[in-house]
Order: C-alpha cells, then structure tokens, then sequence
C-alpha cells in the first residue's frame, strides 16, 4: 500500500503553480480554476434562459400586451408569433446546453472528480482548458445567432426537420445554432474522455471502485454516456449543417426537395438516439450528488451503497434503449413501439432501487436541515413527481393522447429544471466552501430554497394539469382555440408564480456575490459540514494548486457515520476515507466497510 | 486493491534503456502517463466511431427508404479508383504497423521512414480521391441531386478531413521519430490512422461497391 501511494506520488508530481494572471485565471489548466469558469459561464446564461422562460410565461398570462422591462429588446414592445418561436427554442436549448449542462457536469466534474478521488489534476488537463474555451465558443455562436438578421433559431429545442431546414427556418441564426450545438458538443467529448480516463486511472491508492463517492460514480456514467451518444447529435447536426448550408438533402422530404428527397424521421432518430441518454446525462450527476449530501446530512451511511451503485449502471445501460419513446405518434410500427415501451418503463426498477434508498438512507437519521439538505430533499420530492409522470408518457396508449401537451412540458421540467438543477443548487450550495473558502449565508439559502421549491412546483404541477385537460404545448396564443379559454386563469396563475419563482432567484444571485466578494465573511475552515470525503478531511478550502500535500491512502467507504467504534476512538461520529484511526496503526485492512 | 498506477520496474541490474534488451521485452509496456494517454485515445476513438455510426446510420435509413439506389439519373460510381485508395490505405496502414514497432525498437531512421511512407500514402489517397470527385462532379453528380449526392458527397468528404488531419499528425510524428523522440505520438497516431483506414473499408464497401 505504502509503496503504491509512492508510485502514484511518482506519476503526480506536484507543479509550481502559475503566476501571470492569464495562466492563472483565464486559460488556466487547473481542474478547479476550470470548474469556477464553467460556473460562471453557465450561471450567466441560467439566467438568460430564466429571462427568456419568463417571457413565454408573460405570453401565456398576458397575450399581446406589451411586455414591461424587456419590451424596448423587441419589436413594437409585444411579442410577437415569430419572435415567439425563436423564445421558446433558445429558452430550451440555452437551459439544456448553456447552462444546466456546464453547472452539473462542468462544474462539479471538474472540481469534484480529482478532488473526490484523490488525484492532483485531471488525466489532461490542457484538454480540460479546450473543452472550457470549445464551449465558450459555442456560447458565442449563441450569443450571434440573436444577431443574424432575421433572429435566431425558431424550430423548437428539438429542431426537428423539415422546420429547422431552410425551407421551415430560413436565415444565419438557425444555422449558427446548429453550429454551436455541433461545438458544445466536440466541447463535451473532450470532458467526457477526460472524466473517464481520470476515474480510471487516477484513483488514490485504496480508492476502489466501489469505494468511490457516488458523485463519482453519478458523474462517471455520465461522461460515459456523454463519450458515446453527445457524437450522434454531432452527425445529426452535422448533416443538418450540410443540408442548411450545402444543399444536401439527408432532411428534406421528397415533396419539398427538388430531386430524390431524404427522411425527416431520420432527424427525430438521430437526434433521441442522444436525446434520451441526454435526459440521463442531466441527472446522473444529480442522482450521484443527493446519494452523497442526503448520506451526510443524516449522518448515516448511504443505504445499500452496492445496490445504488448497480441500479445507477442499469440506468445508464437502459437509457440507451429507450428513445423510441419520444416517436410513438412517428407512425413507428407497433411491435417496435412496445418494445421501447417495455425498457421505459423497466427503468423505473432501478430508478425506484436508487429513490428508496435516498428514503431509507434519510429514514431514522440525525437530519441537520441546513440549505444544502433541504435542496436535497427538495430535489427528492420534484424529481419523484417527475419520475411518476413519466410512466404515463411511457406508457403508448396514454402518450397518445398526452404527446406535445403541456403534460410533456411539467413532467421534463419536473425532471430536468426541478430534478437536475435543484440538484446542481444542492451541490452549488455544499461545495460552495471549498470552492470559494466561504459558506454561502444560511437565511438567504433558506429563502431561495422555498421560492425555488414551492416555485418550481406550482409552476410545473400547473402545467402538468393544463397538458392534461389538453392543452397544446408551443401554442402562440392558446386561448385562441376555444377549448383552452377555460385555461387561460389557470395559466396566468401559473405565470404569475413562475415570476415569483424568478424573484426567489434573487436570494441566489445576492447570496453568492456577497459571499464571493466580501472580506468580512469567516472562513468556512477545511471541513464544515463535518464529512468523509477526501476533498474535505485532506485538502484545504480552497485546496491548493496540487490538491494534496501527499496523495491519500484510502481505507474506507465514503460514508462512514455515526458507526460507535469510530466514536469510542475519535469521539467524533464520522471518519474521513483516508483517516487512520487511533490504536489502529497500519491500516493493514480497512477499518470499515462501504 | 486497484490495479497499480506504475508497473513494476524491471528486475534490478536489467537496464531498460540499453538498445538491445530481452527479446521477450521487445514490444514496450506502456505506464504511468503513457498508459493513461493510451485509455483516453481509446476513449476517444470509441466517442469518434459514435459519430460514424451515426452517420452511417442516417445512411442506412435514407437508403432503406429510397425508393431506386442509386437513382437511375446519377452516373455510376467509379470502383477501380477507390479500390486502389482502399490498397493505398491498407498499405499505409501496414507502413504504419511496422513504423511504430521501430520507434518502439528506437530505430529512429526506419520508423521515420515508415512514418513518412505511411504519410505519402495518405497524401497519395486524398489525391486519387480529388480525381474521383472531380470526374462525377463533371458528370452531373452533386450534393443536391437528391439524397444519393447528399450520402456520396457528405461521406466522402467528412472522411477526406479525417485522412487530411491524419497525414498532418503522421508527419508531425516522423520529425520526431527522427529525433529520436515521440515513442507515444507514434503509437497514438497509430491507431487513429488504423481507425480512419478502417473506416474508409467500411465506406468503400457500402458506398461504392454495395
């Protein structure tokens, strides 16, 4: 053992940090450094999105008036059909790629998975600094396509053909939407390679698998399933490109191309061949995040780690099987259909395996609700809704009638914006102090958490009961048919808490600047929250340019709480995964189980 | 316990770096930062190939649904051409195979030979390659004479790039197999070219001759 952590020394050495500015802050190759910039980068366009969903609410609560604050951006103040369109596409692709994409996985990959394992860097860490500066070219792209003359991309975040080919869309935004996702995606492979190949092969000495945090583990599936399915968006953009810029005909329906047309369908394959394992790749990490922090605030240990960790390489098995779901109204034959039924709906085995062990971790322990375990808990609640709701589109006979209602729309929110992102938030708000040094003021927290929760909630359960009585998703103005007129109260009531939800945001924004920028906050010391996990019992907060002094030897599982030995010996109730307990001397073998 | 970092050193008294060592030692074990970039170019290329097959997926689709393949107004596709690109890639690929096993010998000279071989042969692929488009363009075949362009033309194309990129790298790694150096950037550049030759087979079977 001893001798390994000396090799691993060997293959680590530690570097003198940088000291230009621009080596250390802007192309900075420090997984850390990284993991603040994608921070940021996604936080900014959070709330470009934020905005931009605000606005579709003000649509449906208040169609045609003028909009207030933001009506000087847009024609005659109102907003108008086309417009509209070009709302809601960037709304979903800013929040799916821009921004909950960099603060999940960019983030927390980057600063979590070498600290959390016990290594001094990624496996590469110049390939981390072009992912960053790939994806902030990509957000570029974004940010140019609002330029293009006639406005951005408007054929929905799924720009499904033949409305995002120049004959539905014509004009430079769509095209340098579908560039940037081509971009973001190349910028996600780079990460996914990294991440992989760091788990692999730059684990401490001791840190088996199935001794690794489940954040790990969370995040390291991901990137597996970001390394094989972010390329085949890549070629379904790709192609698109072709079709929009070069005049190929991979989309274009026989009808509308001039010779010899392709396949529209072939759109909607390639792109829920990624699309499904995308919704996975949003919450895995999230999945990997609560099982950690709702372990930790229990202080117990996570319930049937093994059986977590099993059901979490399920999922991401599974989710690779599933994406014919999203096209049973495609005319798709029936026996394929049910096929694709039958692995939606198996998910919900090993997705219930991982939900009940949140519950029976929880269950019996010594809670201490600070903001990160109420977002934990929160995130629990919103993201089971979302799970339940998806078994009715799951299901054929039902999706039927539900497909491209306002049902669809809650239930990806319920899971997405509510499970995903008050997921990141929880792990926003507990790795807070080793990122900046600082605790993020607990009364502020507490309110975003209620706004945020309570927000979120009546939001989407108004869109899940508007989608079940009927209404159409995407819809300018619903009320025009005369069947959603019965809607309209319940739909601006459910703007008006969407605006509420927005405000609650504030708490946010104040909360984090201060804490960032002020001097008079204490320092939150190396290990507030009392936890096991390498980045808290062995390196400083903010750790040091390498990490760690000396490469922990691990002897232990991640969760090892309120086991009474570790008390008898510490007087503490948790030991950290690479602590030697007193009396024990050479940790020959390890002194606690996972 | 996870499998070590660094492999065990030789036997005391055995020097690694002498040129002549046991004959049993003749392919070289890759470890500590050469192995892990060895783990991320073969995930990267696993990630890559997604991309393809995505590609030839659409492929599939497209021409499962066409109603005549190819259409009865596209000229027919050249096959002797290609067939001798799909010589010159196997060929620069056997280049490439026996390249990498002198830089790993420390033959300096062969492996920059045969890195370089292996690189002209690429040059020589893009070249014959040029021909082929030229002469359908001439004959009326173009990316937006419906979907049998579209595929021939994207495919052709996209894969061209790859190769382009490939020749590029394999000349940056002859220079420094020359000095001596590079024993790492042989063997990665290695498998992408072996990874572009196998895809060009692929292509050239459906493409062209399917």
């Amino acid at each position: 053992m001893i001798n390994m952590q000396a090799e691993m020394e060997a293959a680590q050495p530690i570097h003198a940090p940088p000291t230009s500015f621009w080596r250390k802050y802007v192309f900075s190759i420090d997984h850390k450094v990284i993991a603040k910039q994608f921070l940021w980068a996604g936080l900014l366009f959070l709330f470009v999105g934020g905005v931009l969903a605000m606005l579709i609410r003000w649509q449906w609560a208040f169609p045609y008036r003028e909009v207030p604050l933001l009506g000087g951006l847009l024609e005659g103040g109102r907003i108008g059909p086309a417009t509209y369109q070009q709302i809601f596409t960037t709304h979903g692709l800013i929040m799916i790629f821009f921004a909950v994409t960099p603060v999940l996985i960019g983030t927390f990959g980057n600063l979590l998975i070498p600290l959390m394992i016990g290594a001094r860097d990624m496996a590469f860490p110049k390939l981390n600094m072009y992912s960053f500066w790939t994806f902030v070219l990509s957000q570029l792209l974004v940010l140019a396509s609002f330029l293009a003359p006639i406005g951005t991309a408007g054929a929905g975040w799924t720009s499904y053909a033949p409305l995002s080919t120049n004959v539905g869309t014509p004009g430079m935004g769509q095209t340098l939407v579908v560039a940037a996702i081509f971009v973001t995606g190349v910028a996600s492979t780079m990460g996914a390679v990294n991440y992989i190949t760091t788990v692999i092969r730059l684990r401490a000495p001791g840190m088996t698998w199935m001794r690794l945090p489940l954040t790990v583990w969370g995040l390291w599936l991901t990137a597996i399933l970001n390394a094989l399915f972010v390329p085949v968006l890549g070629s379904a953009a790709l192609l698109l490109l072709l079709d929009r810029s070069f005049g190929t005909h991979f989309f274009m329906p026989a009808a509308v191309a001039a010779r010899g047309g392709g396949d529209p369908i072939l759109w909607q394959h390639l792109f829920w061949i990624f699309g499904h394992p995308e919704v996975y790749i949003m919450i895995l990490p999230t999945f990997g995040i609560l099982g950690d922090v709702l372990s930790f605030f229990a202080r117990k240990p996570h319930h049937w780690y093994r059986g977590t960790v099993w059901a979490l390489i399920v999922i991401t098995v599974l989710s690779a099987m599933v994406y014919g779901h999203h096209m049973f109204v495609t005319g798709m034959s029936p026996l394929l259909g049910e096929g694709f039924m039958l692995f939606t709906l198996l998910i919900s085995i090993p997705s219930m395996i991982v939900v009940l062990n949140w519950i029976l971790t929880v269950w019996n322990g010594s809670i201490r609700f600070d903001t990160p375990m109420l977002f934990a808990l929160g995130t629990v609640f919103l993201f089971g809704i979302g799970g339940l709701t998806g078994l009715y589109l799951g299901d054929i006979s039902m999706d039927l009638y539900l497909h491209d209602t306002l049902f669809v729309v809650g239930h990806f929110h319920f899971t997405m914006a509510a499970g995903s992102l008050v997921g990141a938030f929880t792990g926003l708000y507990f790795w807070f102090p080793k990122m900046f040094g600082k605790r993020l003021d607990e009364r502020l927290g507490k309110a975003h958490f209620w706004f945020t929760f309570l927000g979120l909630l009546l939001v989407f359960g108004g869109q899940l009961l508007a989608g079940y009585a009927g209404q159409q998703r995407r819809l300018f103005d619903p009320f025009q048919n005369p069947v959603y007129q019965g809607l309209a109260g319940l739909n601006r009531w459910t703007s008006f808490f969407a605006f509420a939800l927005f405000a609650g945001q504030f708490f946010f924004i104040v909360n984090f600047f201060r804490t960032v920028f002020s001097k008079r906050i204490q320092p939150a010391g190396q290990n507030p929250w009392h936890v096991t996990t390498l980045e808290w019992t062995d390196s400083a907060s903010p750790p040091p340019f390498h990490n760690f002094d000396r490469i922990p030897l691990v002897v232990r599982g991640p969760h090892e709480f309120s086991n009474p030995e570790v008390q008898r010996l510490t007087g503490r109730d948790f030991a950290g995964q690479a602590e030697v307990l007193p009396g024990q001397g050479e940790p020959a073998v390890s002194a606690g189980r996972a | 316990m996870s499998e070590p970092m660094v492999e065990r050193r030789e036997p005391a008294g055995e020097d690694v770096s002498a040129p002549v060592y046991g004959l049993e030692r003749y392919r070289h074990r890759p470890r500590g930062e050469e192995r892990t970039a060895h783990v991320g170019m073969a995930i990267f290329l696993g990630s890559w190939a997604m991309l393809f097959i995505g590609l030839f997926f659409a492929y599939a689709l497209v021409r499962t649904r066409a109603p005549l393949w190819p259409p009865l107004d596209a000229p027919p596709l050249p096959r002797l051409i290609p067939g001798l690109n799909t010589l010159a890639i196997l060929a620069s690929s056997a280049a490439m195979v026996r390249a990498v096993r002198s830089v790993e010998l420390g033959r300096n000279r062969q492996g920059f030979q045969g890195l370089a071989a292996a690189a002209a042969l690429g040059a020589v692929f893009l070249g014959l390659q040029a021909l082929v488009w030229g002469s359908l363009w001439r004959a009326g075949l173009l990316p937006s004479s419906g979907t049998f362009g579209s595929v021939f033309y994207a495919f052709t194309v996209f894969h061209a790039l790859h190769v382009a990129v490939g020749v590029g790298g394999l000349t940056w790694a002859a220079f420094r197999a020359r000095r001596g150096a590079g024993r790492s950037a042989a063997r990665l550049w290695s498998w992408y070219w072996h990874f572009v030759g196998v895809l060009w087979v692929a292509l050239y079977a459906t493409v062209f001759l399917a």
